[in-house]
Parts: C-alpha cells; sequence; structure tokens
C-alpha cells in the first residue's frame, strides 16, 4: 500500500507504524505518479502518536530523529522510501544500525544523508552574500536539499554585527537575521536594491578570481568535480554580467 | 578602495603559492567579524582546477633579491605596485563579508631590507585583527632573515606562518637564490616550532592567553626546477614532519615564466608533483616511512602510484584477508584509502564482508582485488607479472581523475586520526 503523509517528521512518524507491518508499505509525500494498481492510505498527522513513536525510536538510537530530520530533507525523490526502510531495520533489530554499511538500507540511508552534510559544506563557500543599500546581506541560493535554515549557525557566527537573509528562491523560504534574532519565513520573491559600491566589489572579485587561475594548467573535470555547474548560478565570478543589476 | 590593475598586479605574482588550505584553526569571533573553519572551506574553483579559499595578494611585488626562479626577481621587467595595509584590511573584509574567501593570504617580495618588509606585514594583519576587528583566518608568510622578534609577535596574530624552502637542497638555494640559505629559512621555522610549543605548554598552564599560530606552519617546494631526486625531497619532507613539526609541505611544479641559463626551460609534469603528494599522504595518513618509498637518489616511479610500488615490492605479505587484517595492514592495501579501511573495520563487526558488500560499500577495487581475499575468495589476478598489466592499464585509465593534488581531502581532525603512529 502506497501511505501518503505531509512531508513533516509528525507526519512520517504517524504513517510508520501503520506501514511498518505491511510489506509492500511505500512512504512518501509527494505527488508523483503512483504504481499502477496500488492501493493509497492518507495519512493524517497525530501528534500524540508521532511524540510515542519519536521516543521508542530515539530509545533504539539516540540520533535517529536527527537522522530521520537530515533524511527529510534530502532532494532525491524516493527520500521518504529510504528514511522508511532504514528505520524499519532500525525498529527490527532495536539497537543503532547506521554503521551496518554492507546493509543496502544503510548504506542507500547514510550516502542520502552524506549527501546532504556535503551540500551543506560546499554551500558554507559557494554562499554569494550582495550588500542591498540599506546595508543588509542578501544571497540567493537553489541547494538541491532543504537545507537553507541549517546554513544559519554557520553565517550568523561570522557575521554577527551583519544583518543577513539567506534565500531559498526556489522553496521559496528564507532566513532572515536581523543583527540579534533569526526567523524563517515565506518569502516568495524579493527585490533587491543593491547598494552603490556592490557593483564594484564584484568586480574586483572577478578580477580577482581572473588572475589567480594558470591558464597553462586547464583541468576543467576537475573544476567541474569540486564546483558542479548548478552551484554556479549565484557566483558572480563565473557571471560575465555583475549579478543584482538589470541594465535597464 | 585598491584598483583593479594593481590587484591585478599584486595577485598575479601570489598565485604560484600554492597553499590554500584554510583549515586547522578554531579561532572563535570575538565580537567582529569571521571566525575560524577548523576543516577549511572551499569557495571557489578556478578553471585550472585549484580552489579559492584565501585571498592571496602581495604587500609588494618590488623585490630586492634575485632568485633566478622567481618572475618578481630585481631584474625583471614587470610592472610593480604596492597596496597599504589599510588597502589590504579593507579588501579583506569586504570579500570576507561577502563570503568571497575565507581569510587572507598575505605575502610580500622582500622590499628594501627583510626587517621593513616584515614590520609591514606586521603591521598588516595587526590593524587587520585589532582595527578592523577581524576573526578569520590569515596566511602570513615568514621573510627570512627578518628580526625573529618581529617574527614571534605576527605569530601571535596570524593562525599560519610559512617560510618556504623553494630549493630542497642547499646547493640549488646558491646556485638560483644567492641571497637566501637554507639556515635562513630552517631556523625560523625551528624557534617558531620552540615557541608555539612552550606557548602550548603556558597556556594549558593558564599563564598566557589569545594564540599563537594556531594552524602551525607550512612550507613548499619547486620541483623540477633544480635536480633533486624525489628520494632526497621526500626524506627532506619527513624530517619537516618530524622535527618540525610542520602541517603541510606542498610541491609546485615548475612552470617556466622565467628564461634563465640556469633554469630548465621545459616544467616538471603534473604526475611527478601528484606522485610526490601520493608519497606525502603515505608519510602523514599511512604509517609510511619514507625509506619504505623510495631510495635516496632515485624518483617515484611514474607508471605505479607510490603505495602500489610499494606493494609490487612486497608481494609476500599479500593478499590480506579483509575480515581479520588489521587496520594499519588494510591503510597499506593499494587503493584502499583511510575513509574505506574505516568503513570496513566498523562494517565487519556486524557481518562477514563479501567481495559484493566492499562493491555495495564503493570501496575501490580495481588495485585492491589483487592484494585482498574476501572471506578467504581471491578474485585478482593469478600472477605478479598480471598484476603489473593490469595495474599500468588501470592507472593509465584513470590518470586523468588522480590529478587530484590539490583538494583538500583530510581534514586535520581525520588526519590525526588517520595517523598509525609512525610520525
Amino acid at each position: 500500500m502506497v501511505y501518503i503523509f505531509d512531508g513533516t517528521m509528525q507526519g512520517f512518524l504517524t504513517a510508520f507504524p501503520r506501514a511498518y507491518t505491511d510489506e509492500n508499505a511505500l512512504l512518501t509525500s509527494k505527488q508523483a505518479q503512483l504504481p499502477l494498481g496500488e492501493e493509497v492510505c492518507t495519512v493524517t498527522t497525530n501528534p500524540t502518536l508521532a511524540q510515542k513513536i519519536s521516543e521508542r525510536l530515539t530509545s533504539f538510537d539516540r540520533d535517529a530523529m536527527s537522522d530521520l530530520d537530515t533524511l527529510l530533507r534530502s532532494g532525491m525523490p524516493d527520500n521518504e522510501q529510504i528514511a522508511f526502510r532504514y528505520f524499519h531495520l532500525l525498529a527490527t533489530v532495536k539497537r543503532p544500525v547506521g554503521k551496518r554499511l554492507a546493509t543496502p538500507e544503510v548504506f542507500a540511508a547514510v550516502t542520502c544523508m552524506k549527501r546532504v552534510g556535503l551540500e551543506i559544506h560546499r554551500l558554507h563557500g559557494f554562499v554569494r552574500f550582495m550588500e542591498t543599500a540599506s546595508g543588509a546581506l542578501y544571497a540567493p541560493i537553489t541547494p538541491d536539499n532543504d537545507i537553507c535554515d541549517l546554513l544559519l549557525p554557520h553565517f550568523r557566527a561570522r557575521l554577527t554585527n551583519y544583518p543577513f537573509v539567506l534565500h531559498d528562491i526556489r522553496r521559496k523560504k528564507a532566513v532572515v537575521y536581523d543583527g540579534k534574532n533569526a526567523f524563517n519565513a515565506y518569502l516568495p520573491h524579493a527585490d533587491v536594491v543593491i547598494s552603490a559600491d556592490e557593483q564594484a566589489w564584484q568586480c574586483l572579485w572577478k578580477e580577482y578570481y581572473q588572475s589567480v587561475n594558470i591558464p597553462s594548467r586547464e583541468r576543467l573535470k576537475q573544476m567541474r568535480a569540486e564546483l558542479p555547474v548548478r552551484y554556479r548560478t549565484h557566483l558572480p565570478e563565473l557571471q560575465i554580467q555583475p549579478i543584482g543589476f538589470s541594465d535597464e | 578602495m585598491i584598483t583593479e590593475k594593481r590587484l591585478q598586479i599584486l595577485t598575479e605574482s601570489a598565485k604560484y603559492d600554492v597553499s590554500c588550505s584554510s583549515s586547522g584553526s578554531g579561532r572563535k569571533n570575538a565580537g567582529g567579524i569571521g571566525n575560524g573553519y577548523a576543516s577549511g572551506c572551499c569557495h571557489s574553483f578556478t578553471p585550472d582546477g585549484r580552489c579559492v579559499s584565501l585571498l592571496k595578494i602581495l604587500l609588494s611585488n618590488d623585490c630586492i633579491y634575485n632568485c633566478k626562479y622567481c618572475p618578481n626577481r630585481l631584474d625583471a621587467d614587470v610592472p610593480r605596485a604596492s597596496a597599504t595595509p589599510d588597502e589590504i584590511c579593507q579588501l579583506t573584509i569586504d570579500f570576507y563579508k561577502r563570503n568571497y574567501i575565507e581569510g587572507l593570504f598575505l605575502s610580500s617580495a622582500v622590499c628594501k631590507n627583510p626587517d621593513y618588509t616584515m614590520e609591514q606585514l606586521l603591521l598588516t594583519v595587526k590593524k587587520l585583527r585589532t582595527e578592523y576587528n577581524f576573526h578569520g583566518y590569515v596566511h602570513l608568510k615568514g621573510i627570512p632573515k627578518a628580526d625573529p622578534r618581529l617574527m614571534q609577535e605576527a605569530a601571535r596574530y596570524a593562525d599560519r606562518m610559512s617560510y618556504n624552502i623553494e630549493l630542497p637542497s642547499e646547493q640549488s638555494l646558491k646556485l638560483l637564490a644567492p641571497q637566501k640559505s637554507k639556515e635562513s629559512l630552517l631556523t625560523p621555522m625551528r624557534t617558531l616550532t620552540e615557541q608555539a610549543n612552550a606557548f602550548k605548554e603556558d597556556k594549558r598552564r593558564g599563564q598566557v592567553r589569545g594564540h599563537f599560530l594556531p594552524a602551525g606552519q607550512t612550507t613548499q617546494m619547486i620541483v623540477g626546477a633544480s635536480p633533486e631526486a624525489d628520494g632526497q625531497i621526500l626524506r627532506l619532507t619527513q624530517a619537516l614532519y618530524r622535527k618540525h613539526d610542520l602541517r603541510r609541505v606542498y610541491y609546485s611544479s615548475y612552470v617556466p615564466v622565467v628564461q634563465d641559463k640556469l633554469l630548465p626551460t621545459i616544467g616538471a609534469g603534473q604526475l611527478r608533483e601528484h606522485r610526490l603528494y601520493q608519497a606525502d599522504w603515505l608519510l602523514r595518513f599511512y604509517g609510511f616511512s619514507v625509506e619504505e618509498i623510495v631510495d635516496e637518489g632515485e624518483n617515484l616511479s611514474m607508471d605505479y602510484d607510490p603505495k602500489c610500488a610499494w606493494a609490487l615490492r612486497n608481494m609476500h605479505l599479500f593478499p590480506v584477508e579483509i575480515n581479520r587484517a588489521p587496520l594499519e595492514l588494510l591503510l597499506r592495501v593499494p587503493g584502499i584509502g583511510a575513509k574505506n579501511a574505516y568503513k570496513i573495520l566498523e562494517a565487519r563487526k556486524f557481518a562477514t564482508l563479501r567481495f559484493e558488500d566492499l562493491i555495495k560499500m564503493r570501496v575501490a577495487l580495481k588495485r585492491a582485488k589483487h592484494f585482498i581475499t574476501c572471506n578467504g575468495a581471491f578474485f585478482g589476478a593469478k600472477n605478479e607479472g598480471a598484476i603489473r598489466g593490469l595495474l599500468t592499464a588501470a592507472e593509465t585509465q584513470e590518470s586523468a581523475e588522480q590529478l587530484n593534488v590539490f583538494g583538500m581531502l583530510s581534514t586535520p581532525q581525520n588526519a590525526w586520526i588517520a595517523l598509525s603512529g609512525q610520525l
């Protein structure tokens, strides 16, 4: 049977006990095409039940809930099913399973979690802020996984005195830090007016980027492996026009 | 704001400094801007495959020295420029807050005299730390023959310092960089190591506060500009790791940017540089000593990586059983890296590993399969000749991908864990 939940941790934990005994269970929250002839069951989130299951799973592995959080943030198409298979094993074995890499369920889940972790690390480097006219910093991002709010602690620690906004354009989400407090916000669209010096700094940065390259040692394949093309959209050094400008 | 032209001149000459790492410092943000990122962070990658992590820049490229290999030497006819400490600080802060860079790598040509140059470098870092309240990563190049007190003070502000050896022997230094000597480079390194150790001890007792080179020291050697063999270079490397407690030794294959009758006209291949890095990794993370890797007067094999070459010389130790071999031996199997060795160690606690399991765990087996058994079964080639043939074939196929020498795969934390006793 296909169990459709709302994509939240609570939703997953509500669906989990019902799917646990079902051999052909498929957990998903996505509106994708369902397998032909499968029965569908839409699960209504039950916070009390979710809490109970959460405590039970945590008693088997104290990292269970943070693992589930990571897995549900993943942008992989079958991440919810991967999470289900992983926690199914955990609930059967009743002790931590994260290191049994030779078990396919574990390997799939660990790979999935690693990808999320890797993207967070990559974005710590690949986020590009632009200075707005008000002095706040604004960075548009388009990550594969839903990690916008996980980037906050890193930037908050180093840019303590600078208000900033990290905007996940595709998911229409933003993390806003006002110099003291931070909060998540729904942000479908942002009109950014950049500061007077911004273009000049972007040009200096581009100039720097060009001059540190050693042209006689071109290795584009290596570059692509380290900096995949999908992360280049918001990097000023890899655009012809400075970012944040339109020539009208 | 510094002009584009000057920025170009000052970075153009700094780019041959290979060191890009921003790891090893856990400096906290003390009410200003920036902090350390212990595992290091790459912010961009240039088309040559290298990462951009630090703002690499010279304070000035106006040099009084005449080192033959250097594009900024006294005789060279190149545009000269310099920047003021404030310009450098402003540039660092504005790049940093936009998340372009992880910190500053500040170096300089020797301008007027070594003391003056070092004073200017010190002034810049001091300003950056105190006036601009910057707590991000700072890598500072040491100037040989400058007053040791300046060096000592600079170490309190920088995260990492480096004195570049450049040429791996005294003779080559005499010939190509007559104003430098082995002692002028090694003495400051030794002094800094001693002072760092003393500082650590005082800090533990609560007698001092602050930092003293939290990310340690590194150095760099040019490979192929002078006739030293890999064996000699690696012996120097090992001594630097063991005696001077260096974090990294960088190798830079010689690029002929300068014409001189004493210098070769063709650059050393990048494969040689790559092999040196592989050997360097074996020294630091795999428990090898240089004597096992290569003889003093010899070069590393171009056909096989150094670990493979070692395994082929020691075939009597192989194959090893993947389910029982101790970590030290797993680390010596060609193709199995530190990460995979630990993965195997963990996974085999729960189940006997078969060949299929290793494939599922994505352990690279192209080379390893000739040196391991999985639960008693062997999947490699029958005899040594066949193994050699297959390994060479595998190597040529993979060489393009393997040229990843600038990537910082290991974090210092992993590194210290991976270290198995010998260093």
